[in-house]
């Protein structure tokens, strides 16, 4: 693993039914809120929305490319709070703070997952076991 | 239908209620990686040392055995998570996931259930942990 850079590298999803549905697939997840429309649109939400999963994945995203790995170092965690749901159409980006040292003596990364409107969808944070950079 | 035993009000609290197990293929990490857009060369089948698995797809684990185990009910609301990941995945892996409820309580008159899945692979390697809280009807 080559030495980070000071940031973490932009990323982003775009949600939408096709792959909502396909995430049901992939995950077994069908809850009607997130594949039937007719529910969804009869939902306090008024349409479908997408998996919790779905909008985590920018995080994921990027810090693999920003370690250039292909999956997390073991320890890793997330602490994470959704804030409003994403809906087919949304395009969800990481907004990541600059990596900093963790008193467990990792590294800490506080992060953001924004629609376009610029709305917190999710929260948290992001701990790697080892310092990086 | 969902099992009386896991919902609000009768859940049993802190008790492992389902087991599932799941032999994890090739096909399942390409049609993951290809819903994702995961193009790393490490997830393919030729990888040297082994393919593996994007970090989140161990999300998908735990959502499946709840579902098909009839314990989330329709309608359930994630609100937020609390999670850890342990080592990849790997295509042929036969991974067990373990699902518990692990509390319960009632704000601003919602009630929410606390939701933990384990998963390990055959040699007991945490693969992931997700506990996540859900508003639920």
């Amino acid at each position: 693993m080559t030495r980070p850079a000071p940031s973490l590298p932009t990323a982003e999803i775009a949600i939408s039914q096709d792959l909502i549905d396909g995430y049901a697939a992939v995950s077994g997840d069908f809850n009607p809120v997130h594949v039937d429309r007719a529910f969804g649109a009869a939902s306090a939400f008024g349409s479908t929305i997408a998996h919790g999963c779905l909008p985590m994945e920018p995080i994921f995203m990027a810090l693999q490319r920003w370690l250039g790995v292909p999956a997390l170092p073991p320890g890793s965690t997330m602490d994470l709070r959704y804030h409003r749901p994403s809906r087919p159409g949304d395009v969800i980006r990481l907004d990541a703070a600059t990596p900093e040292a963790d008193p467990g003596g990792g590294t800490r990364i506080p992060f953001a997952c924004l629609n376009q409107a610029g709305e917190k969808v999710i929260e948290g944070v992001a701990v790697l076991p080892a310092a990086v950079g | 239908m969902v099992d009386p035993l896991t919902t609000f009000e009768a859940a049993e609290i802190g008790r492992p209620l389902r087991e599932g197990h799941i032999r994890l293929t090739q096909a399942d990490v390409d049609a993951f990686c290809a819903l994702l857009g995961y193009d790393d060369p490490a997830y393919r089948a030729d990888a040297p040392g082994g393919p593996v698995a994007p970090t989140s797809m161990g999300l998908t684990f735990g959502l499946r055995l709840g579902w098909e185990a009839d314990v989330f009910p329709p309608g359930a609301i994630r609100v937020g998570d609390r999670n850890r990941y342990g080592v990849p995945a790997r295509p042929g892996d036969d991974l067990t996931t373990v699902l518990t409820i692990t509390a319960r309580f009632v704000r601003r008159e919602r009630k929410f259930l606390e939701y933990e899945m384990v998963t390990r692979n055959r040699t007991g390697d945490l693969v992931c942990s997700v506990a996540f809280t859900a508003i639920v009807p």
